[in-house]
């Protein structure tokens, strides 16, 4: 069932082609305004770049998508976002919950900071995160003294990509809950279950697809992210380089082609990685009615 | 202030427009606010950037093929961060020495980015009419791109050099671990910091210098290249750019020594910040060129006023500016060096001693050159 | 999972006997407030309070100062009208998508919301070399451009598309999610009574996702505003004239003029949480969500 009004029937003789056909002719506007957008903003510039890395040959594009720095890059920053957002998952519904559901001081200020990640300049949150959590920061010198270091390695660029991807998840998981009916929630509670109980059977799956949907944005905005979590890494090979720094490597090279080869794996395995967590949440729902 | 003022008011009034909008039921309040929103900040827009870019825009355009009439003309600078300063005091000086001359407004369009960034960009398209890049090899890069023509150091004094300087070594305060060169940077106790010449051109000077102090000192490139290798596996953090290298050793902390230029250390304790350094008597020039983009003068007209401007940094009085910058005098006289309290070098080596820019480039920074292979040692 | 064990793990991990609600209520909230209050501390705020730290640390005097530079508030206009121009656009984008999508079951319907969700994943960099790419003096349609003088790279037009690019899909991400939640029972029942699809969609379904749009735009606009990284390639960082907020602190960063370059970050977190006092607006006009909560 859908909300746009029914498209026609199509004729029962028709061909595969017609039909097609007849469904792009008669698609609802909304399709139209959103693949019309998609095609001019997303496919255009992505077929640019893919037709630009395509002028090298496969074996070059090969060498340079594979070179043990590379791989090594690739590792780092997909298991560290993959990490900072599943912890900003955990956290942000928490915090997403606190602020929709409890009345306490300065909640209105706490919730209005929420998009300040995205609203400091990466450079300038770079900075702060490597000043604060360097071993002479206000933070990283309370950890110091353990022999635990959280600035210029890879729990650093971790803590950036937890930093920038938080609003992500919040954001998401707010609306839906402010949404829930909260009779369903009492309803369970006297019916005899315990709050955790009601937590994780009454409120969790609802919110579960918002849930994982603020995870993948925020895993990957963190995995292109670049400007602030290059001044926490020391940007050392094989330990904490990011891939998108092989990126501007190349271009500082005037090396266009090699640039958009690694582009395109990045965008690759973050559109894999989009999909899977898209099926988990389709999937999901399968079974939520 | 007044500005501040003036929002205030648009912000109270719009609020007004939102209350009445709001009287109406909650769905119709959400739009109606939603609108008043959307249509206050393209309000905003309207009457800024678009109208200024507009005005702006409108004489450049009737300028520049009629710039035989003496009319204003717009001269594009394009350069890297560090000079900018300087340029703030030249360009009002230029200004009033070309009316004078000339009779002829000129207004400057100006640029500041990282070198490489700002080559790439000219090469794309932006329309620059004079650059000043941290780098010779920005500048070949334009050459062989056909935006400057190759005869560009035969055209100026000093081979197109127009910033000079070489390379500090900067320490924690009191020089606790007592480095002196750069011999101390390969010593087991010493951590140091650096940008990373894969990102940021001008960290290649640094490259280079620690290879030239092997040669210098009586090794071959074996050595050399030995030595390099050791130094950067002490390297604690290789920063993006220069930049964000002294940010890393001041504010984070990082390494016992940082590598930079002697002219964005004296800019750095100008700006209030407190460190030591030292300048090794076996070193580098660093050559900062300046050159016209032919390519775009001719497009523009802007020949003259353009090439009269690079003429003009040379003259004493620009001169002025860039050592107050804390770049060193293009002229090598002792007793001015010690009179700026700049401290001597005994060796200086310079990147011709490569056999230049594009040599040095090929050799060293490509795809699969030495640094690389150093590189490839670093985290393992 | 079964429910044993679930119900099991969660008895041990908290209080082996359920207790009263009564009781409950008392402490969990405090917990939990604690825990975020610490964790958003932690990752958030002194970071933050850091930023304002080094913008003020000389006084007012300094930071006033660099508010009234002329570049400084050119920068201000310009990116307040990137933003202006971004928000309404992506937000028509954004509720096409999420109305064609939310609560559609089709093949390729996965691989479709991936796709909007791509532009995160590409980094700002690619994104901005991308726009070079299409429109750039050696770009697909460069010569074409430059036959008739039309500017988009290195003028305001790459950073309209730059930034329209790099915040999309927050809006129809935001209101996905909301609309899958709410179902699709009250538009249906609005169609059968006979409202045509315009008086559904303002009357039924804009209240009803009115949380998820806000939020899609707050996020839009900030964002919109604090791009750097995809502006920068291709804007040229023209003083006065298509340097953004995000790249003229960039620069005073750059040329050490770190105080100036911190209190334009400052001000620029501040101007993008400007929108919310839109929503606090909307959240007292319409009884905000308290109206659900009782």
């Amino acid at each position: 069932m859908t909300v746009s009004p029914p498209i026609q029937p199509v004729p029962p003789d028709a061909s595969r082609w017609k039909v097609f056909l007849h469904s792009v002719i008669h698609m609802p506007w909304t399709w139209r305004i959103m693949l019309g957008y998609l095609f001019f903003m997303l496919f255009l510039p992505v077929s640019a770049m893919l037709v630009k890395s395509g002028t090298l040959g496969p074996g070059e594009f090969w060498r340079i998508a594979t070179s043990p720095i590379a791989l090594s890059t690739y590792d780092v920053t997909f298991t560290t976002s993959l990490m900072a957002a599943s912890i900003d998952g955990v956290f942000g519904v928490l915090v997403a919950w606190v602020l929709v559901r409890y009345n306490f001081p300065f909640k209105r200020i706490i919730d209005a900071t929420i998009d300040l990640p995205f609203a400091l300049p990466t450079a300038v949150a770079g900075l702060t995160l490597a000043t604060v959590y360097s071993e002479t920061g206000w933070i990283g010198s309370l950890f110091a003294p353990f022999g635990i270091k959280l600035a210029f390695n890879r729990i650093g660029v971790g803590i950036a990509m937890m930093f920038i991807s938080l609003p992500f998840v919040v954001r998401t998981v707010q609306p839906v809950l402010m949404q829930m009916e909260r009779e369903i929630e009492e309803a369970a509670w006297c019916l005899g279950a315990s709050s955790w109980q009601t937590f994780w059977r009454v409120v969790l799956p609802p919110l579960f697809p918002a849930i994982l949907t603020g995870v993948a944005l925020g895993f990957s905005r963190a995995v292109g992210e670049y400007g602030s979590t290059v001044i926490i890494s020391s940007n050392t090979p094989f330990r904490d380089l990011i891939a998108p720094i092989l990126i501007f490597q190349r271009l500082e090279q005037y090396d266009y082609t090699g640039a958009t080869v690694i582009g395109m794996v990045l965008l690759i395995i973050s559109l894999l990685m989009l999909l899977v967590i898209n099926f988990i949440q389709a999937w999901g729902k399968r079974y939520d009615g | 202030m007044k500005l501040w003022q003036s929002a205030g008011k648009i912000w109270k009034r719009a609020m007004g427009w939102v209350a009445i909008g709001l009287r109406l039921n909650s769905s119709r309040g959400f739009i109606s606010l939603f609108l008043v929103g959307a249509s206050l900040s393209l309000a905003v827009a309207a009457c800024s950037p678009g109208n200024n870019t507009a005005t702006d825009a409108s004489p450049t355009g009737g300028a520049s093929p009629a710039s035989a009439q003496k009319q204003d003309v717009e001269l594009t600078l394009v350069g890297y961060a560090i000079p900018r300063a300087a340029y703030n005091v030249i360009i009002p000086k230029f200004q009033e020495y070309w009316k004078q001359e000339h009779g002829q407004q000129v207004r400057f369009s100006q640029s500041y980015g990282g070198s490489g960034s700002q080559t790439r960009a000219i090469i794309d398209g932006l329309p620059a009419d004079v650059v000043h890049l941290a780098v010779g090899v920005d500048v070949n890069k334009l050459v062989s791109a056909g935006f400057v023509s190759e005869d560009w150091q035969k055209r100026v004094p000093h081979n197109g050099t127009i910033g000079k300087t070489t390379v500090a070594i900067i320490t924690r305060e009191g020089n606790p671990k007592n480095i002196r060169s750069f011999q101390d940077l390969v010593r087991d106790d010493v951590k140091w910091v650096t940008a990373d010449p894969k990102t940021s051109g001008g960290a290649r000077w640094n490259f280079l210098a620690l290879w030239d102090y092997i040669l210098k000192t009586g090794g071959d490139d074996a050595k050399a290249q030995n030595f390099v290798t050791r130094a950067y596996q002490n390297v604690a953090v290789l920063s993006k750019d220069a930049r964000e290298s002294t940010d890393a050793f001041i504010k984070q902390g990082q390494g016992d020594a940082l590598l930079n230029y002697e002219n964005e250390v004296i800019l750095a304790k100008q700006k209030g910040e407190k460190l030591d350094y030292i300048v090794p008597e076996i070193n580098f020039a660093i050559d900062t060129p300046v050159a016209v983009v032919d390519k775009n003068v001719d497009r523009h007209g802007t020949r003259e006023v353009a090439e009269g401007f690079v003429k003009f940094l040379y003259t004493p009085e620009a001169q002025e500016e860039f050592i107050k910058l804390g770049y060193r005098p293009l002229e090598d006289d002792p007793g001015k060096l010690k009179e700026l309290n700049y401290p001597p070098i005994k060796t200086l080596g310079s990147v011709e001693d490569f056999g230049g820019w594009d040599k040095a480039q090929k050799r060293f920074f490509e795809d699969g050159a030495v640094f690389d292979e150093i590189r490839a040692q670093l985290g393992r | 999972m079964t429910d044993n064990t679930l119900e099991s793990s969660m008895q041990t991990s908290d209080n082996p006997a359920p207790k009263p609600a009564v009781e409950k209520k008392s402490w969990v909230p405090v917990v939990l407030i604690g825990i975020a209050v610490l964790f958003l501390g932690l990752v958030l705020y002194i970071p933050a309070i850091n930023v304002f730290y080094f913008a003020f640390h000389r006084g007012l005097g300094p930071f006033l100062h660099n508010l009234t530079e002329p570049n400084f508030i050119s920068a201000v206009r310009m990116t307040l009208a990137l933003a202006a121009i971004a928000v309404p656009i992506n937000v028509i984008f954004g509720l096409a998508t999420a109305w064609a999508l939310a609560n559609k079951r089709f093949r390729g319907r996965t691989l479709l919301l991936s796709i909007v969700d791509l532009p995160f994943a590409i980094s700002p960099v690619v994104a901005g070399l991308m726009i070079v790419l299409l429109y750039g003096r050696q770009g697909w349609f460069g010569p074409f451009l430059q036959e008739r003088g039309i500017q988009i790279v290195f003028a305001f037009p790459a950073m309209v598309l730059a930034t329209l690019f790099v915040s999309m899909p927050f809006v129809a991400r935001e209101v996905i999610p909301v609309l899958e939640e709410e179902g699709v029972d009250q538009e249906e029942a609005a169609y059968t009574l006979g409202a045509n699809y315009w008086q559904t969609f303002w009357r039924v379904t804009v209240p009803n996702i009115r949380w998820g749009l806000l939020y899609g735009v707050l996020l839009t606009n900030a964002r919109a505003m604090g791009e750097f990284g995809a502006v920068s390639v291709v804007s040229g960082n023209i003083i006065g004239k298509t340097q953004s907020l995000p790249l003229f602190v960039e620069e005073a960063y750059k040329s050490y003029d770190t105080e100036a370059a911190y209190s334009a970050a400052v001000l620029l977190a501040l101007l993008a949480l400007v929108t919310l006092v839109l929503k606090e607006i909307l959240e007292r006009k319409t009884g905000g969500y308290r109206k659900k909560m009782h």
